[in-house]
């Protein structure tokens, strides 16, 4: 990879952002398994442990909630630790950690701790990996108060986002897809330490027909749609809310309003799924009042994720559902 | 502070501290019986020598976690007695402003990182405040107090494991009175002796007597010198027993009433007094004196928090995030 | 009686464990209580005498309340609470929720110009929110516009091509017409205004609209109507109310005759009727002065003109700090100065 070539991939992306909050900042550390000499299972951290030290790159024991919770007490010490799971599946091992301490130490605490912690891990299916190593937990942590949760889309988005995040004094659950970390995203990423804000949703691409709301790696096949669209004359606006929470709604309520049509796509099963939010809301706001078509979502069905290729395809929403579901909304609603 | 029998000021401390946590918790008996006291109370009567024994042999800086049986470990590391209570009773002025109660205390000007509300919750807490002390090169131990009941969550282990691998500032201060909720030791556990689970982990094991604050100095003066040292962990098993059911909801069903007889004779208050005043270090007055300035203290506390201002429903979901300096 | 759960309100004493004289230590029980869950023991707190027995073998007791006197040997803790140490109301097992009753304000029918009623295509019907909004804006009937949408709804573009009617059409250019001759009549007038600041309770229009006829019949010179400047008996106060119809001027007649609720009931259903364009006739006539009312334009004060054959007008602002603006308007042919300033004060006394 050249230098002056910024096309880097999430993975890199996501390298870069650890490396400078590490430059900044001497109590920026990562611990997880894999991460060290191996540079994680995904090749994320990379060379981060010989450019730095096995101080502050930890490899550790197959031990999830152990390690989320040395995680917890060291940023309860005031250090900056950012823990990666290898698997969003496996933060169910270290929940008591995530959802009973770091989400709620500092409102139990009527303030006097904070928990300044990062929690990065792989989410998402289409490796093949099935049920347990294919999750999309959104929702899980979406649905926890205390918790921050970041959904980046592409890698410029990833390296800004996770700067911020470990910046930020609460505890954030940062959520990257799998089939995202090896390519690039369409846009270069900036050099330096460019830092993208939490809570700030963003309009990819702006239209008068339909606002589609979608989040990870389901703002990149939406994107594929809107191109396809256009080219019949139908402009869709695509919005990207990178952080599912606190959830930014400002620009979805304008768009809708001007648009009056919605359509919601989340890879994640739908039932009680963490798009029907953005639903929810559009329903109570004044923006309802602008529809003029019933609202729609995609998202993955009710099962856990099947092994075989056409199964595992068949389970969550894929570019073709995308398109004959706008295509479908602007053309019969008038 | 100091060996306990080392002098007469070393003794008066220790003295105090233990009739400041049964006094406390006599209190909280008390106010909880009359229905002031919202949820439920977990009382450590009996247990006082563990905290008091442990806390004597740390700085101000060392810090600690707690269980939801934890009045007595956060009186033991210098909580304010007022604000305690003030919690305990839905105060503003409470340690969480009324937004966390009896099982989630936490005073950080006393290294005190939290009582904990999840059994087995604050090990690898604890254990990553020593990873952060040896990362940074701070020199200060973390204690982690747990139950007998906490020793087989997986919590436990990993941490354990962690703590033994890195070479880890922290000791793991199991206090086994003998039950957790009603399942006696003997029910869960395979083996006699808990300390020995240390070996499992590399970890040297240590077993106390939880009733004489003096033996449980003696055996976490040698602990803290260890971690100070770079040696590593520590696992301290007091043996102890409480008096009073799991929380004000039991009613005792499951301990005969011989056992209870027979451990009260190990009250750990008289048990220390005996010793000091078989060492001549304070006389009859001292002692008196002492529990009733415990007891004045608790009063204290007990009038101005139930005379200060209920929390009000206001800013709770500001409450939820520190907010992101610019 | 001690809480001895977080959800014992009460506790029934079962037996006593002691008698009156009996010496205790600390821990012995000395009664036996049922609560909601389980048979509780309760023990002693210090080494004593037990001096009374309070309640009665077999009592439900409240918790906090007493149930025996032990005389202690040594001295145990007593607080000072400040006031009543009243027990916690124990956990709701569930929360009621209060139903919530809409009001429903029913408009009484008036008489309205006859107009051609569009056909009704179907009684029930399925509309998309903003076609809703729409219609009912725009005073549509839903029941009569043809759904194009799927499953038989009504999209927004079935009712956003409705044109205004040809009623709704001639209506808002007749009403255009009289305005223009209105000014066209008066502009040659000589006129003065008086402007005052007031601060009021009561600043509704009822109130206002009384107290100016109540001053007006005072100057029965000054309620004019008609070509020759007729001297009335009948005072007609008009206001000024905007719809889509255009604007509309009901006069309400001898309102500080009227009964003060009888009042404001007529103001308010004649405002909904002007939205609906639907003012009956018969309060289409008679004027001999108009308020008109600024304040929902955000106006303080503006330069109002009298209306044909009236000699004095009332301009009803809002100042910037809150306070009321009112301007009065006089024909100069028929009042000085000196009186327009009277006419306003007895106005501002009035109020």
């Amino acid at each position: 990879m050249s230098t002056d070539n910024r096309m880097l991939t999430m993975a890199e992306a996501l390298r870069e952002a650890m490396g400078i909050a590490m430059d900044e900042r001497p109590e920026v550390f990562i611990l997880g398994e894999d991460i060290g000499i191996y540079g994680g299972a995904f090749g994320v951290t990379g060379d981060l442990y010989h450019r730095f030290s096995p101080e502050r790159v930890i490899d550790t024991p197959i031990s999830e909630l152990g390690i989320v919770g040395a995680a917890v007490g060291a940023a309860l010490s005031g250090m900056r630790p950012i823990v990666e799971i290898q698997f969003s599946d496996f933060t169910a091992q270290a929940m008591d950690q995530i959802a009973n301490q770091a989400a709620k130490i500092h409102f139990m605490l009527g303030g006097a701790l904070h928990v300044p912690l990062v929690l990065r891990t792989p989410q998402g299916s289409g490796t093949g990996a099935a049920a347990q190593h294919s999750q999309n937990l959104e929702t899980w942590f979406a649905n926890v108060p205390g918790l921050k949760v970041v959904v980046p889309s592409n890698p410029a988005d990833a390296k800004g986002l996770l700067l911020s995040a470990i910046d930020d004094p609460n505890p954030v659950i940062f959520l990257e897809h799998k089939l995202l970390y090896k390519i690039p995203g369409r846009d270069p990423v900036p050099e330096g330490a460019i830092r993208i804000p939490l809570g700030v949703s963003q309009v990819v691409r702006e239209g008068k027909d339909l606002t589609l709301v979608a989040t990870g790696i389901m703002v990149n096949k939406s994107f594929e749609v809107c191109e396809k669209l256009a080219a019949e004359g139908i402009s869709v606006t695509l919005i990207d809310p990178r952080t599912i929470s606190p959830l930014d709604m400002n620009p979805i309520f304008e768009s809708v309003e001007k648009t009056g049509r919605l359509l919601v796509v989340q890879e994640g099963p739908s039932h009680g799924g963490f798009i029907n939010e953005v639903i929810a809301r559009v329903s109570e706001s004044s923006s309802f009042g602008s529809l003029i078509a019933p609202i729609k979502r995609l998202a993955g069905m009710n099962i856990p994720i099947p092994y075989a290729p056409q199964l595992e395809k068949a389970a969550v929403p894929q570019i073709e559902d995308i398109e004959i579901a706008a295509r479908d909304l602007v053309k019969s609603w008038r | 502070m100091g060996h306990p029998l080392s002098s007469p000021e070393h003794a008066r401390h220790a003295l105090l501290y233990m009739y400041r946590i049964r006094k406390f918790e006599e209190a909280v008996e008390d106010l909880f019986g009359r229905g002031m006291m919202h949820g439920t109370m977990h009382l450590s009567i009996g247990q006082e020598a563990g905290p008091t024994g442990m806390c004597l042999a740390l700085k101000l800086e060392d810090q600690i976690t707690s269980t939801h049986r934890g009045h007595g470990h956060c009186i033991a590391k210098g909580a304010d007695l007022t604000r305690m209570m003030a919690e305990l009773l839905g105060k503003e002025i409470g340690y969480c402003g009324g937004r966390g109660g009896s099982m989630h205390i936490a005073d950080a000007e006393t290294g005190n990182l939290g009582a904990n509300g999840v059994v087995g919750g604050g090990i690898p807490i604890a254990v990553g405040a020593a990873l952060a002390s040896k990362l940074q090169k701070k020199g200060t131990v973390a204690v982690s107090f747990f139950g007998d009941g906490a020793m087989n969550e997986g919590a436990f282990h990993e941490a354990a494991n962690l703590a033994a691998i890195w070479k880890l500032p922290v000791i793991l201060f199991c206090e086994n009175n003998k039950y957790g909720m009603s399942s006696s030791t003997e029910t869960a556990f395979a083996i006699d002796r808990l300390a020995d689970r240390g070996l499992g982990y590399g970890i040297p094991g240590v077993t106390v007597d939880g009733n004489d604050v003096v033996a449980v100095y003696e055996a976490c003066e040698t602990a803290v010198a260890r971690a100070r040292n770079g040696e590593g962990p520590t696992l301290i098993e007091t043996v102890t027993y409480r008096w009073k059911g799991h929380s004000r909801s039991d009613k005792n069903l499951y301990r005969t009433k011989e056992e209870i007889e027979e451990w009260k004779h190990l009250d750990p208050i008289p048990n220390f007094i005996s010793k000091v005043l078989a060492a001549g270090i304070l006389s009859q007055e001292d002692i008196d004196a002492t529990a009733k300035m415990a007891q004045d203290q608790i009063i204290e506390a007990v009038n101005n928090a139930a005379q200060a201002k209920s929390a009000v429903p206001d800013g709770l979901l500001e409450a939820v995030f520190k907010a992101v300096s610019a | 009686m001690p809480k001895m759960s977080m959800t014992m309100e009460t506790g029934e004493l079962i037996d006593y464990h002691v008698k009156v004289g009996d010496r205790v230590n600390s821990g012995d029980v000395l009664f036996e209580v049922m609560t909601d869950k389980i048979d509780m023991e309760v023990e002693s707190p210090a080494d004593g005498v037990v001096e009374q027995l309070i309640g009665g073998v077999g009592a439900t007791i409240e918790i906090g309340k007493p149930v025996l006197i032990l005389l202690t040997d040594t001295e145990v803790m007593a607080f000072d609470f400040g006031g009543e140490a009243t027990p916690l109301p124990p956990a709701p097992a569930s929360i009621e929720v209060e139903q919530v009753v809409e009001e429903v304000v029913v408009v009484p029918e008036v008489i309205a110009p006859i107009a051609v009623a569009p056909t009704i295509v179907s009684q029930t019907f399925k509309a998309v929110p903003k076609a809703r909004a729409f219609a009912t804006e725009s005073g549509i009937d839903l029941r009569t516009i043809v759904a194009s949408g799927p499953d038989q709804t009504i999209m927004y573009a079935d009712v956003a091509n409705q044109r205004p009617s040809e009623e709704q059409l001639k209506r808002q250019a007749a009403n255009r017409a009289l305005i223009a001759r209105g000014i066209e009549m008066t502009q040659n007038i000589p006129q003065a205004s008086f402007t005052r600041s007031i601060n009021i309770s009561d600043s509704g229009m009822p109130h206002l609209i009384s107290s100016w006829a109540k001053v007006l019949r005072s100057r029965p010179e000054l309620n004019v109507s008609g070509k020759d400047g007729v001297l009335n008996q009948l005072v007609g106060v008009a206001t000024i109310i905007e719809s889509k119809y255009g604007s509309a001027l009901p006069v309400y007649k001898n309102p500080d005759l009227m009964g003060k609720d009888e009042l404001s009931a007529l103001v308010s259903t004649t405002s909904s009727a002007a939205q609906h364009g639907k003012v009956p006739l018969s309060m289409l006539s008679g004027a001999t002065t108009t308020v008109f009312d600024l304040r929902s334009y955000k106006m303080i004060t503006t330069t109002p003109r009298l209306f044909p054959h009236q000699v004095t007008g009332l301009t009803i602002g809002e100042s910037l700090d809150g306070s009321i603006a009112l301007s009065l308007t006089i024909d100069l042919r028929h009042c000085d100065f000196y009186d327009g300033a009277n006419l306003l004060e007895l106005l501002v006394k009035t109020l």
